[in-house]
C-alpha cells in the first residue's frame, strides 16, 4: 500500500514539474481522505517528549533529601518536612505536589536522575540553557542536540511532524537547517485565514501568496529558512486539521497552557503524525523570591499535566511508545535567600517517565556536605549521559557522533 | 547563544530540497522568459513613474548577470533601495515619497536628518496621542468598567508613536534599549505597570546620549529595580539578580567577570530602595469595588523616587574587577563603564541591531575607537555605523528578519494607513511579540527565531484581520490613486520591498490582482500579498 510519505513525495514530484505547492497539500489531503485517517504507520513509533522547565528548577525541592541534616539547616523556611514528602527510597522523597509522579514511581515507570550537570557550571540562564540545548558545554557542536538527532531520523523520509514543538518559535535544541519543525500553539489558529476563518489552502489569495515563496530565490537572504518554514507550515497545518477533527482526549487535561499543550502533543501521537521528538516548555522556575508558593504551584502544574498526558496515552494505546524527559538549565543554591527564594545553582534532578522506563533513582546522590562554587550542589552525572541514553537506548540512533564522544548510558530504558 | 546568520541558514539544505529547488528555479526561469530567477538584484520599475500604465518590471536594467558568488561587500547600488534601507534600519521604513526624498540626499545629509531629531517638530504626533487619550497610569477597569485596559493602551501608545512620529530614530533607539535593558511588565506587576512607561520615557530621553548616563539611570529606574529584585536586596542577603544581568546582558557580556565579581557587586546594590506610596491603606467603610478602585488610583499616583537605606546597605569593602574599595552601586557602574569589554559589547550590539549580525573584529575595533574618543556617546557610535561602508553593503541589505513590531509598523508607515492599533491587540498575538513583555531578561532573541511555522500563520492572519476587519477592506491611501492593476502592484512593491522581487512574483501579483474588483478590495489584497511576501519578512 502506498504510504503517506510516498504520497507526499509524489506531491513533491508534481511540484517539481511545474505545479504549485498546493499539489503537495492536495495530495496529502486526498490520501487522508481515501484512507480514513491522516496517515499510515510510521516505521518506528518511539517518540521522545522533552519538557523544558525554564528558569532553573529547584532540584532539592523536587527530589527532596528530606533526612539530610545539611538540607534541613540550609533551608529553614523553604525545606520540606520529612513527613510531608512522598517517600521513594534512600531517604529521598518527592515534592508533596507530585502525587501523580509518585503513582508512576510505584508502578516502576518513573526514573529520577540525581546530580545532573556538567563541568564548569555556568550560572547564567542563557549560557547554561544554550549548553544544554547544544548538548555541549564547549559549544563547539553545530545546532541543537535534537536538531542533530532529527537529521538522523529524517533520512529519506519527510514527515512534517517528525519534530514537533508546542509554542511559538523553534526551541534551540531542535534547531537544524535541515529539518523544519512545526511550532503550534493552538490548532484553530494554525493555518491561513481568509476573512477571519481558516480557509482551504487552495483559496486563490493563499495560492498566490505561496507562489511568492516558490519564486523567492534560494540563494537570496534566508532563502532556505523561508522556504522550509512555509512549506512545513502548509503541510503540517493540513495534517493537524485532519487529526484535530478525529482526536478526543480520554482524560481531562488541566486548564493551563501546559495542559493544553500536552494534549496537543498527545493529539499528534494519537493521530500517528510520525512524531519522533516533541517539545514543550513550562516556565517560571526562576524562584528568586516567594518560592514556597510559586514552586509548589509549578510542581502541581507539572504533575497534573504529565499525569493527564500519560493517562491519555494509556487510554489510546500509545503509552509504550512515548518517553517523557524533563530538563532545566540548572538547579538552585542550597541555602535559601532572604526573599523566601533561592538563587541560581548547579546540579539538579530530572525525570524520565513512561512505560518504556525502568523506574528508580539514577546517578549518585550529591554530597550536600561538600558543596562547590560557594554553596552549590556538585554534579555527579553529566547531562550528556542522559542524552546518550535517550538518543541511543530509546530513539535507536548511535549517540557518539551526535554528542561528539561516547557516554555510558544510564540504564533507565527498560529492556 | 550564537545567532546564525542568513549565510549559515542557507548552507545546510537537505539534498532533496536542493533538488526540488533547482527544479523550481528552472520552472520559474521558463515562466519569466528565460531570466534567471535566482539573481538578487536591485531592480525597480522606476520610482516616480511606478503608477504609470505599462511601467512593468520587465525593465531590469543594468543587472550583473548571474555571478555565482557575488561579493557581499559590494554597495547597494540602487539609490531608492539605499534610501529605503536607511529608513528601515534607522527608523520604521518610509512611504514612497519619503524614500524618494531621502534618495536625493547625500549619505551624510541623510544620516544627519535622522540623527539630529532634537529639532524636529513632533506636534502632529503629540496631537494624535492627546486625542487618543490612552490610559498610561491606572490598572483596573474603573467603577464604571469603562477604563481602557492599562497594558493594552501602553502597547497601543508606543505603536502609535512608532507609526506616526516625525523622529523615527528616537523610537528606534527606544526600542533597541527596551530590547537590551529589558524589563517585563508581567514581572514588574500590573499595579506598577505605569513604571514601564516611565522606563520607556527614560530610554527615549537617553536615546542617543552617553551610555554611562543611561546605565546609571536604568540602575535606579523603578521598573528595573522591581524587575530584577534590587528593592529586596539587603546587607544580610544580597540579591545577585541585578548585579549579574548588569554585567552579563547590559554591559560587558559573559566571560569578562567572575562569580566572585557578581557576589561582590551585589553587595554594593544592597539597600537600594524606592519610596513607598504616600498612603497604602484604603480608608474604612469602602465597598470591595471602591476599595479596589482606591488601590488602583493609589498605584496610578505612585511616583517612586530612588533612596538609599543605610541600614540595609553593605558599606563594607568590596573587591570588584580587581579594584578594592567601599563601593556603592554607582561605583560599580562606573567601573563597568571603564572596562574595554563594555565598549566592545555595546558597539557590537548596536551594529548588530542597525547593520547586520556578527560583525568582524576590525569593524568593532573602529566603533570602539569612536566610543572611546567620544566619551561613550551613543550618538557618535550610531553615526559611525550609519555612515560605514558595511551599513551600505549588500551584506546588510535584507540581512535581518523583521520583528512583528517592524512588520506591522512598517506596513502602516509605508502605506499611509490610519490605525488606532486595536487590531494588533486582538489578532497580533500569533506573531509572538508583545511590547513591554519580552520573553526574558535577555530580550527578544530575534533573527531566525522570529520565523516558525506558527509565527508565519500569525503574520498572515494578522494581515487578514488588519486589512480586512469583519471581511471588509480598509483604506490603503498609498495605493488609492492607482487605476491600473500593474500600477497598483508596482506601487506596493516599490513602497514595501524596493521593487526588488523575482520577475515571476511580480507576474503572479499582476495576475491575481487582475481577478479582484478594482477599488479598496484590490488595494487591500495587493497590500496583503506584498506584506505576506518573503521579501517583506526581511529588513
Amino acid at each position: 500500500m502506498l504510504s503517506r510519505r510516498d504520497f507526499v513525495k509524489g506531491g513533491v514530484a508534481l511540484v517539481s514539474i511545474g505545479t504549485t505547492a498546493q499539489s503537495l497539500l492536495k495530495g496529502a489531503v486526498a490520501f487522508a481522505a481515501q484512507n480514513g485517517s491522516a496517515v499510515a504507520n510510521p516505521a518506528s513509533k518511539k517518540a521522545l517528549v522533552l519538557v523544558q522547565l525554564a528558569g532553573g528548577n529547584d532540584g532539592l525541592n523536587t527530589l527532596v533529601p528530606a533526612s539530610d541534616p545539611a538540607y534541613r539547616s540550609a533551608r529553614p523556611a523553604l525545606g520540606i518536612a520529612e513527613d510531608a514528602v512522598l517517600p521513594l527510597s534512600e531517604g529521598f522523597g518527592l515534592n508533596p505536589a507530585l502525587t501523580g509522579m509518585k503513582g508512576l514511581w510505584d508502578a516502576g515507570k518513573l526514573a529520577v536522575v540525581r546530580g545532573v550537570g556538567y563541568p564548569g557550571q555556568n550560572y547564567s540562564h542563557f549560557k547554561s540553557m544554550a549548553i544544554w540545548q547544544a548538548g555541549d558545554p564547549k559549544m563547539e557542536l553545530d545546532n541543537g542536540w535534537l536538531g542533530r538527532t532529527l537529521e538522523k531520523l529524517e533520512s529519506e523520509e519527510h514527515d512534517p511532524f517528525l519534530g514537533f514543538n508546542v509554542g511559538a518559535s523553534t526551541p534551540e535544541e531542535m534547531r537544524t537547517p535541515k529539518v523544519a519543525v512545526p511550532s503550534v500553539r493552538s490548532p484553530e489558529d494554525y493555518g491561513v485565514k481568509v476573512n477571519g476563518r481558516l480557509a482551504d489552502p487552495g483559496h486563490a489569495r493563499t495560492a498566490t501568496m505561496l507562489k511568492l515563496y516558490e519564486q523567492y530565490p534560494a540563494a537570496s537572504p534566508y532563502g532556505a529558512l523561508l522556504e522550509t518554514t512555509v512549506e512545513t507550515a502548509m503541510s503540517s497545518s493540513r495534517l493537524l486539521q485532519e487529526v484535530d477533527r478525529a482526536y478526543a482526549p480520554a482524560v481531562e487535561y488541566p486548564d493551563s497552557s501546559f495542559g493544553s499543550g500536552l494534549s496537543l502533543l498527545a493529539e499528534a501521537i494519537v493521530g500517528d503524525l510520525g512524531m519522533r521528538v516533541g517539545h514543550i516548555t513550562l516556565g517560571g522556575f526562576d524562584t528568586h523570591n516567594n518560592q514556597a508558593t510559586e514552586h509548589t504551584s509549578l510542581m502541581e502544574t507539572l504533575d497534573a499535566g504529565l499525569t493527564a498526558f500519560y493517562q491519555d496515552l494509556v487510554a489510546h494505546g500509545k503509552a509504550d511508545d512515548v518517553l517523557v524527559l524533563t530538563w532545566s538549565e540548572f538547579g538552585r543554591r542550597v541555602a535559601e535567600n532572604a526573599n523566601g527564594g533561592t538563587d541560581h545553582g548547579a546540579g539538579s534532578v530530572l525525570f524520565a517517565l513512561g512505560n518504556g522506563v525502568r523506574g528508580g533513582l539514577y546517578g549518585d546522590a550529591p554530597n550536600l556536605a561538600a558543596l562547590v562554587d560557594d554553596g552549590n550542589v556538585p554534579y555527579t552525572t553529566d547531562f550528556r549521559r542522559v542524552y546518550a541514553t535517550v538518543i541511543d537506548g530509546w530513539l535507536g540512533v548511535p549517540h557518539e557522533e551526535l554528542l561528539g564522544q561516547r557516554w555510558d548510558q544510564l540504564g533507565f530504558i527498560a529492556a | 547563544m550564537d545567532e546564525s546568520t542568513n549565510e549559515t541558514a542557507g548552507m545546510g539544505l537537505a539534498r532533496r530540497r536542493r533538488t526540488r529547488r533547482a527544479l523550481l528555479a528552472g520552472v520559474a526561469a521558463v515562466a519569466a522568459g528565460g531570466t534567471a530567477a535566482g539573481v538578487t538584484v536591485l531592480a525597480r520599475s522606476g520610482g516616480q513613474e511606478a503608477g504609470a500604465p505599462g511601467s512593468t518590471a520587465g525593465q531590469r536594467g543594468d543587472l550583473p548577470t548571474a555571478a555565482p558568488t557575488p561579493d557581499p561587500n559590494r554597495p547597494i547600488d540602487d539609490p531608492l533601495a539605499r534610501a529605503a534601507h536607511l529608513l528601515r534600519r534607522a527608523g520604521w521604513g518610509g512611504s514612497l515619497p519619503e524614500i524618494e526624498a531621502f534618495a536625493q540626499l547625500g549619505r551624510d545629509e541623510a544620516v544627519d536628518r535622522l540623527l539630529e531629531f532634537g529639532a524636529v517638530d513632533n506636534a502632529s504626533l503629540d496631537a494624535r496621542i492627546a486625542k487618543e487619550a490612552f490610559n498610561l497610569t491606572t490598572p483596573g477597569r474603573g467603577l464604571d468598567g469603562k477604563r481602557p485596559p492599562l497594558i493594552r493602551d501602553m502597547q497601543r501608545w508606543w505603536l502609535t508613536r512608532m507609526a506616526y512620529t516625525a523622529r523615527p530614530l528616537e523610537e528606534r533607539m527606544t526600542y533597541i534599549w527596551h530590547g537590551l535593558l529589558t524589563s517585563q511588565v508581567s514581572q514588574v506587576g500590573i499595579q506598577a505597570a505605569k513604571q514601564m512607561v516611565r522606563q520607556n520615557e527614560l530610554f527615549r530621553a537617553h536615546a542617543l546620549g552617553r551610555y554611562d548616563d543611561l546605565l546609571q539611570a536604568v540602575s535606579k529606574d523603578p521598573a528595573m529595580m522591581l524587575y530584577l529584585n534590587t528593592i529586596e536586596s539587603t546587607q544580610a542577603h544580597p540579591n545577585e539578580n541585578y548585579a549579574r544581568e548588569l554585567m552579563e546582558l547590559f554591559s560587558m557580556g559573559e566571560g569578562n567577570y567572575t562569580e566572585e565579581d557578581v557576589r561582590e557587586s551585589a553587595r554594593a546594590f544592597t539597600g537600594w530602595r524606592l519610596t513607598r506610596p504616600a498612603r497604602e491603606r484604603p480608608p474604612e467603610g469602602l465597598s470591595e469595588r471602591e476599595r479596589d478602585e482606591w488601590l488602583n488610583q493609589m498605584w496610578a499616583a505612585w511616583e517612586p523616587e530612588f533612596q538609599l537605606q543605610p541600614r540595609l546597605h553593605d558599606a563594607g569593602t568590596k573587591t570588584f574587577l580587581g579594584r578594592t574599595g567601599n563601593f556603592g552601586g554607582e561605583d560599580i557602574v562606573r567601573i563597568i563603564m571603564e572596562q574595554p569589554a563594555t565598549g566592545r559589547f555595546i558597539t557590537r550590539r548596536l551594529f548588530s541591531e542597525l547593520a547586520y549580525r556578527n560583525p568582524d573584529e576590525e569593524t568593532v575595533d573602529r566603533l570602539v575607537d569612536v566610543w572611546d574618543a567620544s566619551g561613550h556617546s551613543v550618538r557618535e557610535v550610531v553615526r559611525a555605523i550609519l555612515l560605514s561602508d558595511e551599513f551600505w553593503s549588500m551584506r546588510a541589505y535584507r540581512s535581518l528578519v523583521r520583528s512583528p513590531v517592524e512588520f506591522a509598523v512598517g506596513a502602516v508607515r509605508a502605506l499611509g494607513i490610519e490605525t488606532n492599533w486595536l487590531t494588533i491587540e486582538q489578532s497580533g498575538a500569533g506573531m509572538d511579540q508583545r511590547l513591554f513583555e519580552p520573553p526574558s531578561v535577555a530580550g527578544w532573541p530575534g533573527g531566525e527565531t522570529w520565523l516558525s511555522s506558527g509565527t508565519f500563520f500569525g503574520r498572515v492572519n494578522f494581515l487578514d484581520a488588519f486589512l480586512f476587519p469583519r471581511g471588509r477592506p480598509i483604506a490603503i491611501p498609498a495605493l488609492e490613486g492607482q487605476t491600473t492593476v500593474q500600477g497598483m502592484v508596482d506601487a506596493a512593491l516599490n513602497a514595501l520591498v524596493d521593487g526588488n522581487v523575482a520577475e515571476a512574483s511580480r507576474e503572479a501579483l499582476y495576475a491575481h490582482a487582475g481577478t479582484v474588483p478594482a477599488g479598496p478590495e484590490r488595494a487591500a489584497t495587493v497590500a496583503y500579498l506584498v506584506l505576506a511576501s518573503p521579501e517583506y519578512q526581511l529588513i
